[in-house]
């Protein structure tokens, strides 16, 4: 097969199938390279129809040449993932341009199907798995249509269709039997371009005017029992316990750890529930304040806070319980020095007259921390979030002119005029709230949900939070947040609209079915991975790797002989009385090397045999009449069957 | 019945000589009532071979000779104005005989070529508005020559289809050569015959081959390869449901001239090369060549 002789339409069809291949990777790989592949693929494209615009060879080689430059440019080098699957594209392109024979197509093929794969090193969803799936179905009708002489496009997809439905079996078997083994980190998500959004390690509210909301997910908590009302959802972050005025930073301090274990005391039934956490750039997992319990992977800190000890860049899936009520015990000296931190310079007059106003008390913060919330409350503060920019003074600013502000807003000047007062206090990052999927029953908790509250340590209570936002904006807290309404609101005005128009809730809870089928996706299949697949194993008493292998044997032998009976109905042992007396005596013949070819008549396979046994003329003219009369007329009589038989159970080879 | 077939035969190898199987085969179309076409160079006794048929079997006989001036009113006949009567009335033409041998047929116009391969296939003759019956039984023999010589139309695919068989002569064997060298003038022969098998006799073989019975197993074989020439790359077109039941028919009409009651994949086999040939592949004269992929790629159940 030449270049020209190639079926267009086998061309057409192994095109679109790439074209929907490489269509997703625009997003993933650098502009230059994909244009280069496009290109490639727009030209060869075009020969389909004018052959002699085909590349020559020292072209190719060129291009060659200049692909491995542009990679380099790019990369310098073929490792990791982007390089590797940028690789993998431009091969793509430049195969296309030398389709010189059969081969050539499934080497394409092949390729093809490598850089449909890789499409799983960026995304991991439903929809993506989908797509993928689609796109293979395409992928292996060209591979059927290569394989008709005379392709035809509908039933060349209902078979590759058809195809794809006889390996899902094999797939699950192999999905959920064969030995997981983890990808090392540099093949996933080594790239530094990934920008993931979350809390980050300094708050410095005065310097934000608008706060983005992202819908992006964060964790999912699925609850054992009864889930926590919305007010007891705080999720416990990172503590920043340091300022200089300005920006907040997490406390560094690290204190012996098992001493804040030993003096926490809980009180009251706890929540059990499972967290899974997305892909973080930071290794924080995100308990409901206050976690009791935590499997061994996870690490608690000083601050209270639950760090992971594994890889934050892959999805992780942890066993937790909390308990709302508790009691942190005593503060050191260290620890009350750290938390009455105020910046170098000393608070203005203003903060002290105010502070006097509200009836700063060391040795009763209580009554202090009331007549504050309270401030808030009444004195025209209002949630915003497109806040004014504070300036050099932020929170004084905040407190006395602009009074417009976010949780970190709040949290931040909460904490500094505590801290004048003397009392120990400190701010919490995290999240708050989360909306609940009925269709699931978890939890969602999305980036829109990160907030900054406080904690104030008081005598024989230990560290209490307190959430200033929840005083000026208790809908903030008391609904969970909703995104839409924040951005319609943009000021302090927290009206909430109930939109009750039963399409927007059928689109409602349709979004939600498929959030709970994301849920779903990712807790059973892109999280099944070694432990998760050990333990699974385990609950089926798989214990070790023999008789896994055994399992998977087994049960693949029985998908296929399954799958091969339903597939070949032509095989099934059923064969006709009579044919099965006429091929005993082809057997008997085929002993002397006279086999009969499917295609040849019985008084054919009959004068060769005679030329080979002239002395059995008789016999085998006498069978082969008997045959012909019983298996193609309709005088089958019992009778002459009898008679077939008689005469081939007397048939032998007599040796010459 | 038998016998009579039997000296039928016998008779006709004594004229054409060393060509068993393509007169059996000749026979057969005949058995089967469908026409024949018969492709070879000149010289090699196609005309002798119609002649001897139409003798035999007592049907008068006329013989066409298709030439590039023919015109369709030869053939079919017309209208001519009756001066006494002050009326027109129809003269038939050529066709209107029990045998027609419609001689180089390829020499004609397609225009003349198609007004006889109507009548073919219907089986009767319109003119003017007025529909004439042809006589029964009706057979037309065509002779054509192979396409490549010069001055010929070859007749398209369409037209093809309308004869049940393509066959070709070829030269005699040498002994038979030899023996036609040394006998008398065919002509004579001919002149000599009698009738062996009378039109009231073939039209009970006629009908006794349309009762020969066909088990469903060699219908699915016979579907096999129909489909096989659908789909496989060998062939360009596949054959036509009309060529299924031409071969279903011409395998019924063998079956009985082997004194069957039943088809056999044999029958089948034996009649492929003559009625798949020509619908296969009209410019290869090769018919066994053409169907051999087809043979030998298609199991018998």
């Amino acid at each position: 097969m030449t270049a020209l002789s190639v079926n267009p339409k086998i061309l057409i069809f192994l095109f679109s199938a790439i074209g929907l291949i490489t269509l997703p990777h625009v997003a993933n790989l650098p502009i230059p390279i994909f244009a280069f592949f496009s290109a490639l693929f727009i030209w060869r494209f075009g020969c389909i129809w004018q052959p002699k615009l085909l590349a020559p060879k020292k072209l190719l080689f060129l291009l060659t040449l200049s692909s491995f430059g542009l990679l380099f440019s790019q990369y310098q080098s073929i490792l990791g993932r982007d390089a590797g699957t940028s690789f993998f594209i431009l091969a793509l392109g430049l195969k296309l341009m030398e389709i010189n024979s059969e081969r050539d197509l499934y080497l394409i093929t092949y390729l093809a199907f490598i850089v449909a794969g890789s499409q799983f090193l960026y995304q991991q969803s439903i929809l993506m798995g989908v797509y993928s799936l689609f796109v293979c179905i395409v992928l292996i009708a060209t591979l059927v249509i290569i394989n008709t002489p005379k392709p035809n496009t509908v039933t060349a997809l209902k078979k590759s269709g058809s195809i794809m439905l006889q390996a899902l079996p094999m797939t699950v078997i192999l999905f959920v039997l064969f030995p997981r083994l983890e990808a090392p980190r540099w093949m996933i998500f080594q790239e530094s371009s990934q920008s993931l959004t979350g809390l980050s390690e300094q708050l410095e509210p005065g310097a934000i005017s608008k706060l983005g909301l992202s819908d992006e997910l964060v964790f999912r908590v699925k609850f054992k029992g009864e889930i926590p009302p919305p007010k007891q959802r705080y999720w416990r972050g990172p503590v920043y316990g340091h300022t200089d005025g300005k920006r907040w930073n997490i406390t560094r301090h690290q204190s012996v750890v098992a001493k804040h274990q030993a003096k926490l005391d809980f009180s009251g039934s706890g929540y059990e529930y499972k967290l899974m956490m997305e892909p973080q750039t930071k290794n924080w997992v995100f308990a409901l304040d206050m976690p009791n319990k935590f499997p061994a992977t996870l690490r608690q800190i000083s601050t209270y806070q639950l760090v992971s000890m594994k890889n934050s860049q892959q999805r992780a899936e942890y066993q937790l319980s909390s308990n709302v009520n508790y009691n942190t015990g005593y503060l050191t000296k260290t620890e009350f020095k750290l938390n009455t931190q105020l910046p170098v310079r000393d608070p203005s007059v203003k903060i002290r007259q105010l502070i006097q106003q509200l009836g700063a008390n060391k040795s009763n913060p209580e009554v202090f921390i009331k007549n504050l919330l309270n401030h808030f409350r009444t004195e025209k503060f209002h949630y915003t979030l497109t806040p004014p920019l504070m300036g050099a003074r932020p929170i004084e600013t905040f407190l006395f002119e602009q009074r417009r502000g976010f949780c970190s807003h709040y949290a931040t000047a909460f904490v500094y005029l505590m801290r004048v007062a003397g009392i120990p206090a400190r701010v919490v990052g995290g999240y708050q709230g989360g909306k609940i999927n009925p269709v699931g029953g978890f939890l969602e908790v999305r980036q829109a949900n990160a907030h900054a509250w406080t904690e104030v340590w008081i005598e024989n209570q230990g560290w209490v939070r307190f959430d200033p936002t929840a005083a000026i904006a208790p809908e903030r807290i008391e609904q969970g947040v909703n995104i839409e309404q924040q951005i319609a609101a943009g000021s302090a005005n927290f009206s909430s609209i109930n939109i009750d128009n039963s399409a927007l809730s059928l689109l409602k809870n349709a979004n939600m079915l498929l959030q709970s089928m994301d849920y779903s996706w990712q807790r059973w299949v892109i999280n099944y991975n070694t432990s998760n697949q050990n333990r699974f194993l385990d609950s089926l008493g798989i214990g070790d790797l023999r008789s896994l292998f055994f399992w998977m044997l087994g049960l693949i032998a029985v998908v296929t002989i399954v799958l091969a009976l339903i597939l070949f109905p032509a095989y099934k042992i059923k064969q006709d009385p009579i044919l099965r007396l006429y091929l005993r005596f082809c057997k008997k013949l085929s002993k002397v090397k006279l086999i009969r070819q499917p295609h040849e008549t019985a008084s054919a396979f009959a004068q060769r045999a005679i030329i080979e046994l002239p002395a059995q003329q008789v016999q085998i003219q006498q069978i082969t009449e008997l045959y012909l009369t019983l298996r193609y007329s309709n005088k089958t009589e019992l009778q002459t069957f009898k008679q077939l038989k008689q005469h081939v159970q007397q048939f032998k080879i007599q040796s010459k | 019945m038998q016998a009579s077939i039997e000296q039928f035969l016998t008779v006709t190898n004594q004229i054409i000589l060393g060509k068993q199987h393509t007169i059996s085969l000749a026979v057969c179309c005949l058995f089967a009532n469908g026409h024949l076409l018969i492709e070879d160079i000149p010289g090699v006794g196609k005309t002798t071979l119609s002649h001897t048929l139409a003798r035999l079997l007592g049907l008068n006989y006329q013989r066409i000779q298709f030439t590039s001036d023919l015109l369709p009113a030869d053939i079919i006949g017309s209208s001519i104005y009756n001066v006494e009567t002050h009326e027109f009335s129809f003269h038939k033409g050529a066709l209107f005989n029990q045998m027609i041998l419609a001689d180089e047929i390829n020499r004609a116009t397609p225009k003349a070529q198609s007004a006889l391969l109507e009548a073919m296939e219907e089986r009767q003759v319109t003119s003017e508005g007025k529909t004439y019956a042809l006589p029964k039984p009706f057979f037309v023999i065509a002779t054509q020559n192979p396409s490549h010589q010069i001055g010929t139309f070859p007749l398209p695919e369409s037209q093809l289809d309308r004869f049940l068989m393509r066959l070709e002569l070829g030269y005699p064997n040498q002994q038979a050569e030899r023996e036609l060298l040394l006998g008398k003038n065919r002509h004579a022969l001919i002149a000599q015959l009698d009738m062996v098998l009378s039109p009231e006799i073939l039209a009970q073989i006629q009908a006794a081959v349309t009762e020969i019975y066909v088990a469903p197993i060699l219908l699915d074989y016979l579907q096999a390869l129909l489909n096989y020439t659908r789909e496989a790359a060998e062939y360009n077109t596949g054959l036509s449901p009309r060529a299924g039941l031409a071969l279903l028919t011409a395998a019924k009409a063998w079956a009985f001239m082997q004194q069957r009651d039943n088809v056999i994949p044999e029958d089948i086999q034996a009649v492929l090369p003559a009625v798949a040939g020509h619908r296969l592949n009209a410019s290869n004269s090769d018919s066994k060549a053409i169907v051999a992929p087809l043979l030998q790629n298609v199991a018998i159940p």
